[in-house]
């Protein structure tokens, strides 16, 4: 008889730097993304014919010479499609929103270029475009609104006809006695800050198989998705079928950042083409197709408005938000995500009392927008602490100086902060300093010469202290009036017969590497090997419900319930052995993938032993007393609140003066987010987030023209950030372990790009502040910069 | 993104693939590296319906210096014009320039005359060719015919073949002894997508005076341009500090730069002043005038 | 529909025959004809590289290619590096250095890096950050992949061979 994984002596998993067990098959090309799922025989392709036009009546569809090509199944259109899904909405009514309603596919309006008209059913993916070209439209074109302020005027064309204007959702607040704070302080300053509308890009579009289960009356959607359990809900009950009958899986999938964590038409179309033809559907999204219609972020106006002491202390700040919705509203988030997410986000590490906000999502004539990365946190963080440096600046302090001043001091944690959220433990002077000492941020200064010019290039230095709100609970989402976000997760931990750990979550992954962190947490619970620990998710048939992965979950909430579910097994664990070894269970001590007792490292039974017998798989009855068959447990975790995780990033630019390119030259991060289950993976999560960040500062941006027309649908057009773009990240880590939650996790999916954006844009501020340039719009893209300069120089 | 259906022919010498072209017209496209014309059919903004792939005419790619000329055929792929030590020795500016076209995965498929067919007016080798003062040779029905380079691009993507003619050869003028080159350009990051470049050919006597500058933007335009200004600055000038910030200041006349997506013609402009400056710096540093 | 072609190729050493119209992409070919579906599509127009192969001995992009184009030709796939369950040196390395996350981009780097390698044995970071900008990555911003190209390349220098 093999003992299994013998790892005796290994130590514990969590906090290791541990390279991740699901890069074995990734690495040989034999990972599973959606455009990889077998085809069932007789799979039809389906394609989308997209609207050219921003707004438009659709007159007519003529689809006889497309249905007449050979291989095409069918053409269906808009009309058709709303007899098997009614219009969808992203949001519930109450105070505040306006309910939008979307049609899988546009009935008789189209709201924005790439909506949906018709469908083509096809035997491939060549022939089903070739079908699009034949389905003729006569459009009746209408006036179109693309950008957030022309939408809010009185006069602009309504993106919902039914609707009294384009305004999707608006709220506010004001903390008791703002006024009077506001008025008494020294010195009030304000700017807008013009956030740039950017996009996903995944490197794998989106893309979906609904297969068809002839036994059951059911449709198993495989689908790119960060949230499977989610769409099951928002599928069944959209098509008005039971949950039983849809099946959602994700396979691995090639990065998600928060766009795909929506229910897309494409989903919706698939599910009920599959029912209505009986047939696999299958739908591959186009990178063309992908910038036209996977919902966008950030297109937002900040106005500011902070005032301020003599000392530098900040007393009130007040934001006005306008986000871009673009033309429809999504579930599950609805419209509120990202105008929500900017005031909450705004006081970070910051203590001041007073705040006061407004924000709007307004329907524009464009693709609709969501979330992205950090949602709000990375603009508003740009926003903060732009004000920071505007108030050092004007008082001729040091921007170290005024931030000190205001920053959550190490004596005054646990901290609720003056939009009430929770800071348990957090490290925001502390990450500060260091990072400061990394850069030699005096020896920086004082090497630099007054007009800041060496070598032709400006140089300059952005301070960030961030903070990143992740792992948000039930309370969280409810308090937000969000009722399709469950906010707790699951996960089922189970011994198999033959000794070896197998875990189902309710997670599925894009990359952050759970079947590793997850792994390395039960090891530990469990004294495995990860390797002994397999990890399974993503399958709405075979993992436990729960609410998937975004909002850096995956540590605090997934992580929890991988804890508390390993922890009940645990216990289980130990009375069958305590029962075979004639022990106490309390005397127990899982190691190595044995069971000995304590101190007594000869009485020990392994954990394949141990299983047999729970499974009954023995010569005789070894069940102890009162104990049933099996070892396994299920456990579901809803941390308290939100968990917030600190960092504090710097980055040193330099900004050629000749063409306005600005590079990136050296970039530090001192990062706290709580335990850190294995280091590897967070710096990997930090240095891809700063890039997503120093694409979103310097050059990326989907472009629309004041007729709606999308400029920028490639990636020659759109350019993220190469690895000429992107300097290797100086990082360093302080543990503040959250005490509030089961493992002492926060989040750290987002915090690089909370960061990236407000210490580049900074860092460029900062180069050019001789010149008195203003930096308050993204991106910095070489023409813009330039324009600052020789705006300056004028 | 997927091709439309097209009529597809892989003749194995010129012979066969100009009777191709001829018989097809306008309904053809040569296929070369594929590197410009793919990306144009997967999104079916080109929809040709006969494509003739030279990639089986070995004849189509040869590299040699013939009468003071570098001959290179336009089937010969980039990735050989970056690394062929003939091209280095004889054209010194081709392989300088050559890393900053695309990528070495594009090279290693893209061909000389693909690129300079396709005339984008920000690649880099029709700015070479067009400071270098190549020879394009074109064949067609009635024969070949010599282009000059400084008749050959007419605007973005077009060209001055006829539908039914193919670039056969081009001749790169070798760079006279003493004579030194060098190649910039800026893009909105780093590693993308270039916008603005500069080519540059300087000839120097003993005493470091320049005896003929030669110099093309790409980007500023809707065609590479010659910076004739720039040139006339330079001619009899010792490259230094001041010299160099005028005769590159100069190229702003030069050039007519568009606006686009990625840039306003203002940045062009300067941008084109900007690498025009840096390709001199780097000659003068080269030669030691600096 | 246009007529269809034979296309025979050679891809990681076993030969295939398939029917195909003219238009068929070779990494549709690939992944749908021959089943190898380790060469992913990220954008079908040339610029994110992960459709990257190795076409008679120089890596191309595959999106870019049509698969008549390939009739007679060896191919290689990122299936056909690994030696059975050894990895090579690029892969270890990447896999110790946590250079892939969603690894949708990963193929596509490794088969361009193989190429660079064998050229470049003793790389610098600069030509290495050249090399990869050929590539496009959403996750790792990159940093990770460069170490891993440095440690490839020291132990392949020790070892003295290629991959
Ligand atoms: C990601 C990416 C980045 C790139 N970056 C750059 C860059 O930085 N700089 C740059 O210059 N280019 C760049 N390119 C384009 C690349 O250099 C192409 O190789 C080149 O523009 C076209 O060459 P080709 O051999 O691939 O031609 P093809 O794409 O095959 O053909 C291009 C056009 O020329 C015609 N043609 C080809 N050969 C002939 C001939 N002999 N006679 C007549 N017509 C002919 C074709 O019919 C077609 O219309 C890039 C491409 C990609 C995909
Ligand atoms: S898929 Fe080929 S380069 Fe992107
Ligand atoms: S690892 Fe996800 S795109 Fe590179």
């Amino acid at each position: 008889m093999s003992v299994p994984g013998d790892t005796r002596g290994t130590g514990t998993w969590v906090g290791r730097t541990v390279p991740r067990k699901e890069d074995l098959r990734l690495l040989r090309g034999m990972g599973t993304y959606i455009d990889d799922v077998p085809e069932p025989r007789g799979t039809l392709h389906l394609a989308v014919l997209r609207s050219p036009y921003a707004h438009a009546r659709i007159r007519t569809i003529e689809t006889a010479e497309a249905e007449a090509l050979d291989g095409v199944v069918a053409v269906v259109t808009g009309t058709e499609v709303a007899e098997l899904i009614p219009p969808f909405a992203g949001d519930y009514e109450k105070p505040g929103f306006k309910m939008s309603h979307r049609p899988a596919l546009a009935t008789d309006t189209v709201r924005f270029v790439g909506d949906g008209v018709a469908l083509v059913l096809a035997e491939n993916a060549y022939i089903a475009e070739d079908a699009l070209g034949l389905v003729f439209v006569d459009y009746e074109q209408l006036p179109a609104v693309s950008d957030v302020e022309e939408a809010l005027k009185a006069d602009a064309p309504r993106v919902h006809e039914e609707l009294a204007d384009n305004v999707l959702i608006e709220g506010g607040n004001r903390t008791e006695g703002f006024d009077e704070v506001f008025e008494a302080a020294d010195h009030i300053l304000r700017e807008r800050f013009r956030i740039n509308r950017v996009a996903g890009v995944a490197m794998e579009p989106r893309g979906c198989l609904a297969v068809y289960e002839k036994s059951d009356d059911a449709v198993t959607l495989w689908t790119g998705t960060q949230v499977p359990h989610m769409l099951r809900i928002g599928i069944a009950r959209y098509l008005g079928w039971p949950e039983s009958r849809v099946r959602v899986a994700a396979p691995d999938v090639g990065g998600g950042f928060g766009p795909k964590m929506y229910l897309y038409p494409e989903e919706l179309l698939a599910v009920a083409m599959a029912r209505e033809y009986r047939c696999p559907v299958k739908w591959i999204e186009d990178r063309l197709e992908d910038f036209l219609t996977t919902f966008q972020a950030r297109d937002h106006v900040y106005d500011v408005a902070v005032a301020y002491d003599d000392d530098g202390t900040v007393r009130a700040v007040e934001v006005d938000v306008a986000v871009n919705s673009g033309a429809y509203s999504n579930y599950p988030m609805g419209a509120s995500l990202e105008p929500f997410q900017g005031p909450l986000n705004m006081p970070g590490p910051y203590r001041f009392r007073q705040f006061a906000f407004t924000c709007r999502g307004v329907a524009t004539h464009t693709c609709p927008t969501g979330a992205f990365r950090g949602v709000s946190a990375p603009c508003v963080t740009m926003a903060m602490e732009g004000m920071m440096d505007r108030i050092a600046r004007h008082l001729g302090l040091d921007r170290v100086e005024v931030r000190r001043r205001n920053l959550v001091r190490p004596d005054e944690f646990p901290y609720v902060n003056v939009v009430n959220q929770f800071y348990v433990t957090g490290s925001y002077v502390e990450c500060m300093d260091r990072a400061l000492e990394m850069v030699d941020y005096g020896g920086y200064l004082a090497a630099r010469p007054p007009e800041r010019l060496v070598d032709g290039k400006y140089r300059g230095i952005g301070i960030a202290v961030v903070t990143e709100l992740g792992g948000h609970g039930a309370a969280r989402y409810k308090a937000r009036g969000l009722p399709d976000l469950p906010g707790f997760d699951t996960a089922h931990v189970e011994l198999e017969p033959n000794g070896r750990v197998r875990a189902t979550t309710s997670f599925s992954s894009q990359g952050q590497g759970h079947e590793t962190t997850f792994a390395q947490i039960i090891a530990d619970e469990l004294g495995v090997s990860i390797d002994d620990v397999a990890i399974r998710g993503g399958d709405t048939g075979n993992s436990p419900f729960g609410t998937g992965t975004f909002a850096s979950r995956g540590a605090v909430v997934g992580g929890g319930a991988v804890m508390r579910a390993s922890g009940d097994l645990r216990e289980r664990i130990k009375k069958f052995a305590a029962h075979l070894l004639e022990a106490s269970p309390d005397d127990i001590v899982l190691e190595g993938g044995y069971a000995h007792v304590q101190g007594v490292r000869e009485m020990h039974v392994s954990l394949y032993d141990v299983a047999r017998a729970a499974y009954g798989l023995t010569e005789s009855m070894q069940l102890p007393e009162g104990e049933e068959f099996g070892l396994q447990a299920i456990a579901t975790y809803d941390p308290p609140a939100s968990s917030i995780s600190n960092a504090c990033h710097i980055a040193c630019v330099g900004v050629d003066a000749a063409t306005g390119l600005v590079e990136v030259e050296r970039y530090v991060v001192v990062h706290d987010c709580g335990r850190v289950v294995n280091p590897l993976l967070v710096k990997g999560q930090i240095q891809g987030g700063v890039a997503q960040g120093l694409g979103q500062a310097l050059f990326e941006e989907i472009l629309y023209d004041a007729e709606g027309q999308m400029l920028s649908a490639t990636l020659m057009d759109y350019m993220i950030p190469t690895a000429l773009d992107v300097p290797t990240l100086e990082m360093e880590h302080i543990e503040s372990p959250a005490t509030d939650n089961i493992g002492g996790f926060k989040g750290a999916g987002e915090g690089g790009v909370i960061g990236a954006l407000p210490a580049i844009a900074c860092a460029v501020g900062d180069a050019l502040a001789p010149l008195g340039a203003n930096v308050n719009r993204l991106p910095l893209r070489p023409d813009t910069v330039l324009g600052l300069i020789e705006g300056a120089e004028a | 993104m997927k091709p439309a259906p097209f009529e597809y022919f892989a003749p194995e010498t010129a012979e066969e693939a100009l009777a191709l072209m001829a018989e097809h017209g306008v309904e053809a496209r040569p296929l070369a590296g594929g590197q410009s014309l793919v990306p144009l059919i997967n999104m079916r903004m080109a929809q040709p319906s006969v494509l003739i792939d030279l990639n089986r005419c070995p004849e189509l790619a040869y590299l040699r210096g013939e009468d003071g000329m570098l001959v290179s055929g336009p089937m010969t792929r980039q990735r050989e014009l970056e690394l062929s030590e003939t091209v280095r020795a004889a054209c010194p500016l081709i392989a300088k320039a050559m890393p900053y076209m695309g990528h070495a995965t594009i090279r290693n498929r893209g061909t000389a005359g693909g690129s300079l067919s396709h005339a984008d007016p920000s690649a880099e080798l029709p700015g070479v060719a067009l400071a270098l003062g190549a020879e394009m040779i074109a064949g067609g029905p009635n024969g070949r015919r010599t282009v000059p380079a400084t008749e050959f691009f007419f605007a973005e993507l077009t060209t001055a073949l006829e539908p039914d003619e193919m670039l056969c050869e081009i001749r790169f003028p070798e760079a006279p002894a003493g004579s030194r080159a060098a190649f910039a350009e800026v893009g909105s990051h780093f590693g993308g997508l270039a916008l603005v470049g500069v080519a540059a050919q300087i000839d120097l006597d003993s005493a470091g005076r320049c005896t003929k500058a030669a110099l093309a933007a790409t980007g500023a335009g809707e065609r590479p341009t010659r910076l004739s200004s720039t040139e006339a600055v330079l001619t009899g000038e010792v490259l230094e500090k001041q010299s160099i910030a005028e005769a590159a200041e100069a190229a702003a006349g030069d050039v007519e730069p568009l606006e686009d997506l990625h840039a306003t013609a203002h940045w062009r402009r300067r941008a084109a002043v900007a690498m025009a400056a840096r390709v001199l710096h780097e000659i003068a540093d080269e030669a030691g005038t600096r | 529909m246009t007529a269809r072609r034979e296309v025979r190729v050679t891809v990681n050493g076993r030969a295939y025959a398939r029917n195909v119209e003219p238009r068929m992409l070779l990494v549709d070919f690939l992944r749908h004809e021959c089943g190898l579906t380790g060469t992913h599509v990220g954008c079908a127009h040339g610029v994110c590289g992960a459709c990257t192969i190795v076409l008679d001995g120089v890596s191309v992009r595959s999106c870019l290619t049509f698969a008549v184009q390939a009739e007679g030709k060896e191919i290689t796939t990122v299936e056909g590096l690994a030696d059975g369950e050894s990895l090579t040196a690029l892969q270890q390395a990447f896999h110790e250095n946590h250079a892939l996350q969603c690894g949708y981009c990963t193929p596509g780097f490794l088969m361009s890096l193989t190429e660079f390698l064998r050229e470049t044995p003793n790389p610098d970071e600069g030509q290495i950050r050249e090399r990869l900008s050929g590539n496009l990555c959403r996750c790792t911003g990159y940093a990770n992949i460069v170490s891993a190209v440095q440690m490839a390349a020291q132990r392949l220098r020790e070892k003295g061979g290629v991959s």
